[in-house]
């Protein structure tokens, strides 16, 4: 695939800290409409590689573009979540003490400038939009809770729907089952299944269960570069794949 | 001539003392010369000077020294000399020589040797004679300072005279300089006094300088642009020393900065924990130090010399154990909330200020020096204070020392590992609330041990830490927190920064505008100039 | 638009305290005016006074309360913008003076002639307006605070960091306030006012319009601050405190939020040092002292961070103990605010008023078993973290 037709492309991107490199030639694509699922053991440089995509970290060298023409190293945290990258992190961050109504309510798809928001008033569409999505992420009866006091996985769960207020075109979910309960992971892989009929999603995740669930293309990660790519029984059965979850 | 007076008299004091029984009887034997001076008119007594000085016995020094102050009478009755001093209506006499008293005389039984500038110049060069041929390097090494700032033609002989035997270097560079300085204001040839002209610019200080500049508008000839190379060059040299002072100034400054600032890179650089009254630490120790002082000068005066010793540790323990007890009462309970921790450490400095306040009373206390942190040295043309020097050395030994401890105790590697993954430490056996509270009160100490040092330098008073605590976070903050050799640099730099930017800008403002400098610095890269990077840091 | 971005700022509560805060504009004047002296309910002037200090002070809180309760920003040097705003009033008082000072000059202030200057700086021209030095009450420490936040809030200094050089900030303006040849009276600052618009500082009238003032102009800040705080920007600003990171995901420019809320407070306090300056009789380099800045931080610490009215209360509060304490016990005053600041911060997160809507709050959800949707009226909120 061309730069051109696809959604995100990554190209030799390094990263280091201190010496440490964190991401070594990394070269990702993927196409618009695409789910994704990476996998890769601890400081194979997954979070890493979100944190450039989003802009929380500049890389050393190499090319990130989103939608073929957009350059997203130029670009900070802000402007990027404004193109339409979503991120959810390996840690559920919900503004705990904001209700879950609210929690969404910021996140909605409008003007993010100072003085919009100051004279902002919500909108009968906006009622509407958080009404849709405190739905879909079964949070309707504790919409005026605050969101400290929702559990693990509802936090979980907030954080994508607030992730899906934002209505991006690539979301990046990071270990989106960690901390849940069988039958939550299994909703959650169906909510995520759901979610990829109209986005581009990409999903690092521990849990192979999980992964297999999703039935998607799966990119191993491993010392900051890409191990092997392929279905998900492809790439287990690559020895060197193995051998970097075992072999040590 | 005040300062020659007052040197003279130094002299005499050098000398007199050191009179043997060898001295006591040559002495004696000059008394007779002594008398003869009352002998006439003014040519009789310059040729007694004269005899006097080939005598080449410094114990003539005060007959001369009166004489030229015309302070020397001749009693009328048996023409004994003596160095009287008028009082009511009669003299107090000192014997010229054995400088005791020698009872009173009536004014008018007493007669005034007169004395006229002539002679006076006479007097001085007798006096150099004299002084120049001493046996004592250091008497010799002042008359000929003495001899430069006269700058005496008459003096050129006895210079000369000197030289040929002087084997002390020093000493004979600065009769050359006397000599060059004398030159130039005598009639010799120019050649000799372009010769003069370069021994005064090899000499290159500042004394040379006003000489030459005194002379410039006496030059003739080809000295004239010699003379003008010879100050442009005194004044490079001098620029470059005035550089070099500067820099052992901000280097002094960055010491105390150092001091003050290094006991915070442990709490907050190495702890991340704000500790508002590490300035009251400082103040602690400086205290201690008082209290040290005080029971010696009381209870064993003789080991003053060694309070600073003693209250070392004492300081590091008082102020040790203090941090322990905040860490321990307080700032335990807020570890992950930096900001209120900054708060409550604010209200326990000014507890701690108000208690040594009620204690010990509002006022500065007097902290005295060890005779070895008093008086200075000369460094080529820069004087280097000996309270300063050992401030500085003891910084570093104190920097040294901590880097000691973090990296190759077992306490350090416990710190250390603390600091990196506390959850891992812990689950190794590591005891991190003792850990906790034992690398607060180091760093607390070791404010305390600063405290010391700067008691030696600044007022000792409830106010004392206030002054440190703004500029110590400056140097932590600058130099990259968690990095104690970026506490070093950062409060070098700061040091020698402020102290370059004071000659322009006075200390007011050399301070403003290095609080705006730091203030931009840290805007542009905020964790400081050896900051660690990486994910961890971001967390 | 402005008119329902106003009236979200009036709840029950915020009208309940409005109410307090007129009945009391209007009635310590009254008590003082209208009542003779030996009347048991008269309010003698000094009184007048001091409450229309407290009141300053509790204007400076709000303003330290809008940017750290809400937005975790803790500064340090807030009292360089009550300081500033207490210059430029300061200025146009000394200009007031004239010829009435020590030595008579029409135009120079007495310092100025003293240090034998024989021209006005350039700075203190307009200030002989009341218009002009009003402007600058505003503009002076709004543009400090802008240009100063422009550089840290872009560069991402946050946390103690932006305390610290806060901090630096307010003792570098000390420092610069001292000399002499800044021109703003060094050493002893500006004092020796004669009058305000026309009228006596010292008479009765004045000092109970200046306080009337004083609370008219805490009450509209108030508002404005409601109006901020339960604006969508409100929540944003809360976003920031707890979860910066994750509010710049969301796509919001953290640094403009901040910014704008950070300008907004520098010029709050500005109003309330000017309003400080005529009541005391006196504006000098002692202001900007670090010390200051951090006392105000604790009277909103005292009352509640994060709840308006704490703000406000902290602030009456602890400066009413301080008056009584450095007058009945003044060697313990400093014991007293040391162990203020510790208890607070260790047994009190939530300051007063946060811990008593909160007992409040389970309590009537108890009886009532309601979700009353809580805005910035605090309820079960965790204790903030601003180390976020």
């Amino acid at each position: 695939m061309t730069r051109q037709t696809s959604l995100l492309y990554l190209d030799g991107v390094s990263v280091s800290f201190d010496g440490f490199q964190a991401l070594n030639e990394l070269s990702l694509v993927i196409a618009p409409g695409e789910m994704r699922a990476i996998i890769g053991p601890n400081g194979a440089g997954k979070t890493t590689m979100m944190d450039v995509i989003t802009g929380k970290t500049r890389p050393d060298t190499g090319d990130v573009y989103f939608d073929g023409v957009i350059d997203l190293t130029g670009e900070d945290e802000a402007s990027i979540a404004e193109l339409g990258i979503g991120r959810k992190f390996q840690k559920p961050t919900v503004f705990e003490s904001h209700t879950v109504r609210d929690n969404l309510d910021l996140a909605l798809k409008a003007p993010r400038g100072p003085f919009q928001t100051l004279f902002h008033t919500i909108t009968g569409a906006e009622t509407k939009q958080i009404a849709y999505l405190l739905d879909l992420i079964r949070l309707t009866d504790k919409q005026s809770e605050l969101a400290a006091n929702l559990s693990h996985g509802q936090k979980q769960w907030l954080e994508i729907g607030m992730l899906l207020a934002q209505d991006p075109k690539l979301l990046l979910v990071d270990e989106p089952a960690a901390g849940m309960t069988d039958a939550e992971t299994e909703e959650t892989a169906a909510l995520l299944k759901d979610i990829a009929e109209d986005h581009s999603v990409v999903v690092v995740e521990h849990d192979m269960t999980f992964i297999r669930s999703l039935e998607v293309k799966v990119t191993v990660l491993h010392e900051g570069s890409v191990l092997a790519e392929g279905s998900l029984d492809h790439v287990s059965a690559d020895p060197r794949v193995v051998e970097v979850y075992l072999g040590r | 001539m005040p300062y020659l007076k007052s040197l003279l008299v130094v002299l005499c004091l050098l000398i007199l003392p050191a009179g043997s029984a060898h001295a006591q009887e040559d002495t004696e034997s000059l008394r007779p010369l002594i008398n003869e001076l009352a002998g006439g008119g003014f040519s009789e007594t310059e040729q007694q000077l004269g005899v006097l000085a080939a005598t080449g016995n410094p114990g003539v020094v005060p007959a001369l020294e009166a004489l030229a102050d015309g302070d020397l009478y001749a009693r009328k009755s048996d023409g004994v000399v003596f160095i009287g001093e008028r009082d009511g209506r009669v003299y107090k006499l000192t014997d010229p020589l054995t400088l005791e008293p020698a009872g009173e005389e009536r004014r008018r039984d007493m007669k005034k040797i007169k004395v006229n500038n002539g002679l006076r110049r006479v007097i001085r060069t007798a006096l150099g004679t004299l002084t120049l041929m001493a046996p004592d390097p250091a008497t010799r090494l002042a008359a000929a300072d003495a001899m430069f700032k006269a700058q005496d033609p008459g003096s050129i002989e006895a210079l000369d005279l000197a030289l040929t035997q002087e084997t002390e270097p020093r000493v004979r560079r600065k009769m050359e300089a006397a000599r060059a300085a004398a030159v130039l204001k005598s009639d010799k040839p120019e050649a000799v006094k372009l010769g003069a002209i370069a021994t005064l610019e090899a000499l290159g200080n500042r004394d040379a300088l006003s000489v030459l500049s005194g002379f410039l508008p006496e030059a003739q000839g080809a000295e004239v642009p010699a003379t003008e190379t010879a100050m442009a060059r005194i004044d490079k040299t001098l620029a470059a020393w005035g550089a070099a002072e500067n820099v052992w100034y901000g280097i002094s400054l960055g010491s105390v900065l150092l001091l003050a600032a290094i006991g915070l890179a442990i709490t907050f650089g190495v702890m991340g924990v704000i500790n508002m009254a590490h300035g009251e630490m400082v103040m602690i120790g400086a205290y201690v130090t008082f209290v040290v002082q005080e029971i010696i000068r009381t209870s064993a005066p003789g080991l003053f010399n060694y309070s600073l010793f003693m209250a070392l540790p004492l300081a590091f323990l008082t102020a040790g154990l203090v941090g322990i007890a905040i860490e321990r009462g307080i700032i335990r309970f807020l570890y992950g909330r930096p900001l209120e921790t900054l708060l409550a450490t604010w209200g326990v400095s000014l507890i701690l200020q108000q208690a040594v306040r009620s204690i010990f009373g509002p006022t500065n206390q007097e902290v005295g020096n060890p005779d070895w942190m008093s008086g200075a040295f000369e460094l080529g043309q820069m004087t280097i204070t000996y309270n300063r020097m050992w401030i500085v050395v003891f910084s570093l030994l104190v920097f040294a020392g901590l880097m000691l401890v973090l990296k190759k105790t077992p306490f350090g590697l416990y710190t250390r590992a603390v600091t990196q993954n506390r959850r891992m430490a812990a689950s190794m056996g590591i005891r991190t609330p003792w850990i906790d509270a034992l690398t607060f009160g180091l760093g607390s100490g070791i404010a305390g041990i600063a405290g010391v040092a700067l008691s030696q330098i600044d007022n000792v008073s409830p106010n004392l830490g206030q002054g440190y605590i703004i500029d110590s976070f400056m140097v932590v903050v600058f130099g990259g927190v968690g990095n104690l050799w970026g506490t070093l640099v950062g409060a070098m730099t700061l040091g020698v920064v402020n102290k370059f930017l004071e000659p322009y800008a006075g200390a007011v403002l050399a301070k403003i505008l290095v609080l705006i400098f730091i203030i931009l610095f840290i805007q542009k890269r905020p964790r400081g100039l050896f900051a660690l990077k990486g994910r961890a840091v971001d967390a | 638009m402005m008119t329902s971005f106003l009236f979200r700022a009036l709840d029950k509560n915020a009208a309940l305290f409005l109410g307090l805060l007129t009945a009391i504009i209007v009635a310590v004047p009254a008590l003082n005016l209208l009542l003779p002296p030996d009347h048991p309910l008269h309010v003698p002037t000094y009184a007048v006074t001091l409450m229309g200090k407290y009141l300053t002070y509790a204007l400076l809180a709000l303003s330290v309360d809008l940017v750290w309760g809400y937005c975790g920003i803790l500064s340090l040097g807030h009292a360089a913008f009550f300081a500033l705003g207490g210059y430029a009033m300061g200025m146009y008082l000394m200009r007031q003076i004239g010829t009435r000072g020590v030595y008579g000059d029409p135009l120079l202030p007495d310092f100025m002639v003293f240090l034998n200057w024989d021209t006005l700086p350039w700075y203190w021209y307009g200030f002989d307006m009341f218009w002009f030095a009003a402007l600058m009450v505003l503009l002076v420490p709004g543009l400090l605070a802008f240009i100063f936040g422009w550089f840290a809030f872009r560069s991402r200094v946050s946390g103690v960091y932006l305390s610290i050089i806060t901090q630096a900030l307010t003792y570098a303006l000390l420092l610069a306030f001292f000399r002499n040849d800044m021109g703003f009276g060094g050493n002893n600052g500006l004092t020796d006012f004669k009058d305000i618009l026309g009228f006596d500082v010292q008479a009765d009238t004045t000092r109970a319009a200046l306080f009337a003032a004083s609370g008219i102009a805490l009450g509209l800040c108030f508002i404005i601050c409601r109006a901020i705080t339960r604006s969508k920007l409100g929540k944003v600003l809360v976003a920031v405190r707890d979860a910066e990171s994750r509010t710049r995901f969301l796509g919001y420019r953290v640094e403009h939020y901040k910014l704008f809320v950070w300008t907004i407070s520098a010029m709050m306090a500005g109003i309330a040092g000017a309003l400080y300056v005529p009541q005391v009789g006196i504006i000098n380099p002692g202001e900007f002292a670090p010390a200051n800045s951090i006392e105000a931080v604790i009277w909103v610490a005292v009352g509640g961070r994060g709840t308006l009215v704490g703000a406000v209360i902290g602030a009456v509060l602890v400066n009413f103990a301080k008056t009584w304490f450095t007058a009945a016990f003044p060697e313990f005053w400093l014991f007293a605010l040391g162990g203020l600041f510790v208890f607070v911060t260790l047994f009190l997160p939530k300051g007063i008023v946060g811990t008593v809507t909160d007992n409040w709050a389970k309590v009537s959800r108890r009886k009532h078993a309601v979700d009353e949707r809580p805005g910035d009226t605090p309820s079960t909120r965790p204790a903030p973290n601003p180390a976020e």
